[in-house]
């Protein structure tokens, strides 16, 4: 018998977000999405996660924008983004005839600017929901220095729900000491979700200029090489919330996605796998499906948060 | 963009830190057009390096395709370590490769280095269209410029030299000389120094050559998820691996 795969991110909000099966990109890491269904199923993945949307267009950083690590990358992309009358004019209406859930990342420069970008989207078809970015490493304005502060989350979080009926997910950034207290400020302002993680700051060094591989020196790192650090996170995040938490992190395969709805997860994000196999989403969801049926599980909320301690 | 595995069918070193490699793989080798790109991973699991390498399409044989690569890195030791009956994982064909004119025209191609690899395939297909093809070639010393026999025979290939130990002295940009005025297409593939200074050359009487150029990013996906291979032109940010890697020279640098 086929498993049960599909999920609710947003359980008894405003609006559901529905998922045929638990697995979507990661933003920033999928483009606008045309690219992949001009190739592959799109209706095949459980949501579509857009690349971060800005209030205006933005050219990005300079060259180098990518260093190359052990199982993973640093980036520093800076937000190439189209903005958002783009989305709105162009992209949206072709996201609203796609059988898939579309999430749109926003990334705004401050609290307020959070809570404009919302109200624009709200009700906007082709747009099933929100997801904050407070956590890109790789912009001056905005962004992390709202992500790292729980009360400043909270107001961002805030901002936008007060604006929108749509589900708002918020996605956090490890690179703080104490993620559970964000998390939870986040909640209580109004998030039906709680995506984990961002990035993690790092940086490389080119030996023979001298000088960091990244002109503004640090990047975002990201791929298999953060799986733990993000597993940690979902693991503490899942047990101090009570809405659904979403894994993202290094995951390429099914396995990996099963260890994240173990650790708490209700859905998993694939990011830079897909750089390196251009099916690896296909393939995480394949092996998520194969996994159930050989564990003889008939529904995959049987999995999600079972992995808890030990007594000691 | 298709996924297959490439089977290699044979591994030459063809000159100093070069090699050709031959693979089986009837889906990467059908639709190409000439510069167009495919990434390949350079490990047996996909591990280290993490990510896939670009490379041009060298010349493409029905169901089979070469690459021609120096090895310069952790990637491309692997591959020169193939040999026949080896599988790699790859991707492509990828990027917008050279327009070639409809009608009869006589084409400049224009290779620094390693550069040469999307050459050979685009003068094999000039050649075959009816073009007059003349390609150059430039590098530091004679032992890395690829063999004349590896170019079609109807093609009149020029070597230029820094030190001149082989064919012309100098860097190709400054031995265009009469080839030139000659043309009515330039294609390019090599250093971005390269291009500036053909910008330079082209600037004032080369414009109506409209000359196309292949160039390189970091290139963490090859199909335009990451942004990581951006190039600044004067219409905007474009992405190397989907807009390009072909260009238009004046676009890049004006
Ligand atoms: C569209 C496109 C087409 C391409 N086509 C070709 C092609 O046809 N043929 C080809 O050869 N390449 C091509 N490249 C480049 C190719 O993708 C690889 O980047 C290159 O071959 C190096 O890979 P690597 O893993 O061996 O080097 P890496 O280990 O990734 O090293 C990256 C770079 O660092 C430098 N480097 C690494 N190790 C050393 C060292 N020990 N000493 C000095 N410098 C070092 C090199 O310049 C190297 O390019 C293309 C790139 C693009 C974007
Ligand atoms: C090139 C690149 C661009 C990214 N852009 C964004 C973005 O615009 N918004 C965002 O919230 N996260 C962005 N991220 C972070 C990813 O969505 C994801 O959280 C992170 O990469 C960890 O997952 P992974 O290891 O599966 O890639 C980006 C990551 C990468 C590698
Ligand atoms: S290499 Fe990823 S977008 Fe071009």
């Amino acid at each position: 018998m086929q498993p049960n795969l599909q999920v609710d991110l947003a359980p008894g909000r405003k609006r559901d977000l529905v998922l045929k099966n638990p697995v979507m990109p990661a933003s920033g890491t999928f483009s606008w999405g045309f690219d992949f269904a001009a190739r592959f199923d799109i209706e095949a993945l459980g949501a579509v996660v857009s690349k971060g949307i800005t209030r205006f267009p933005r050219q990005g950083n300079q060259q180098p924008r990518v260093a190359e690590t052990p199982m993973g990358m640093l980036n520093s992309i800076g937000l190439q983004s189209v903005g958002l009358d783009a989305v709105i004019d162009d992209l949206a209406p072709q996201w609203s005839r796609w059988g898939v859930p579309v999430i749109a990342n926003v990334a705004a420069d401050t609290v307020a600017e959070f809570g404009e970008m919302a109200r624009a989207l709200d009700g906007l078809p082709g747009i099933a929901a929100l997801e904050l970015n407070i956590s890109c490493p790789n912009v001056d304005a905005g962004g992390i220095e709202i992500g790292q502060d729980p009360v400043a989350s909270g107001r961002a979080t805030e901002a936008a729900v007060r604006n929108t009926d749509l589900p708002v997910i918020v996605k956090l950034t490890p690179n703080v000491t104490d993620p559970v207290a964000l998390a939870r400020a986040c909640e209580d302002a109004g998030a039906s979700a709680i995506c984990a993680i961002n990035t993690v700051l790092g940086l490389a060094i080119d030996t023979k200029r001298r000088r960091p591989v990244l002109p503004r020196a640090r990047g975002g790192l990201s791929g298999p090489a953060i799986k733990p650090i993000a597993l940690r996170m979902v693991y503490d995040v899942a047990r101090a919330v009570n809405v659904p938490v979403i894994g993202c992190g290094g995951i390429e395969s099914g396995e990996d996605a099963i260890e994240f709805l173990m650790a708490g997860a209700t859905a998993v994000q694939v990011g830079t796998a897909t750089f390196a196999n251009p099916r690896a989403l296909l393939d995480v969801i394949e092996g998520i499906e194969a996994w159930l049926v050989r564990e003889d599980v008939a529904d995959v909320h049987e999995i999600i948060g079972c992995a808890q301690p030990q007594p000691v | 963009m298709k996924l297959e595995s490439a089977v290699v069918i044979s591994n030459t070193k063809v000159y100093e830190n070069t090699y050709v490699t031959w693979f089986h793989a009837p889906e990467l080798a059908s639709g190409v057009s000439p510069g167009q790109f495919l990434m390949m991973h350079c490990s047996n699991d996909r591990r280290d390096p993490y990510f896939a390498r670009a490379f041009s399409y060298h010349r493409i044989d029905g169901e089979r395709f070469a690459i021609l690569y120096a090895v310069v890195g952790r990637g491309t030791a692997f591959l020169a370590s193939l040999t026949g009956g080896d599988i790699v994982q790859a991707y492509g064909p990828l990027g917008k490769g050279f327009r070639l004119p409809g009608e009869r025209g006589n084409l400049l191609l224009l290779a620094g280095g390693v550069g040469v690899a999307p050459m050979v395939d685009t003068a094999e297909r000039a050649v075959a269209a009816g073009h007059a093809v003349v390609a150059m070639m430039g590098a530091r010393s004679a032992a890395g410029l690829l063999p004349a026999g590896h170019w079609p025979a109807d093609v009149e290939y020029i070597t230029v030299t820094e030190d001149g130990s082989s064919g012309l002295a100098g860097r190709v940009t400054e031995a265009l000389g009469e080839y030139q005025p000659w043309a009515s297409r330039i294609y390019a593939c090599g250093p971005n120094a390269m291009f500036r200074s053909l910008a330079e050359v082209l600037r004032h009487n080369g414009r109506h050559q409209r000359p196309e150029i292949l160039m390189e990013e970091n290139m963490p996906c090859g199909w335009g998820m990451c942004y990581g291979c951006a190039v600044f032109t004067r219409r905007g940010v474009r992405l190397c691996c989907k807009d390009g890697p072909r260009f238009n020279l004046f676009d890049v640098f004006p």
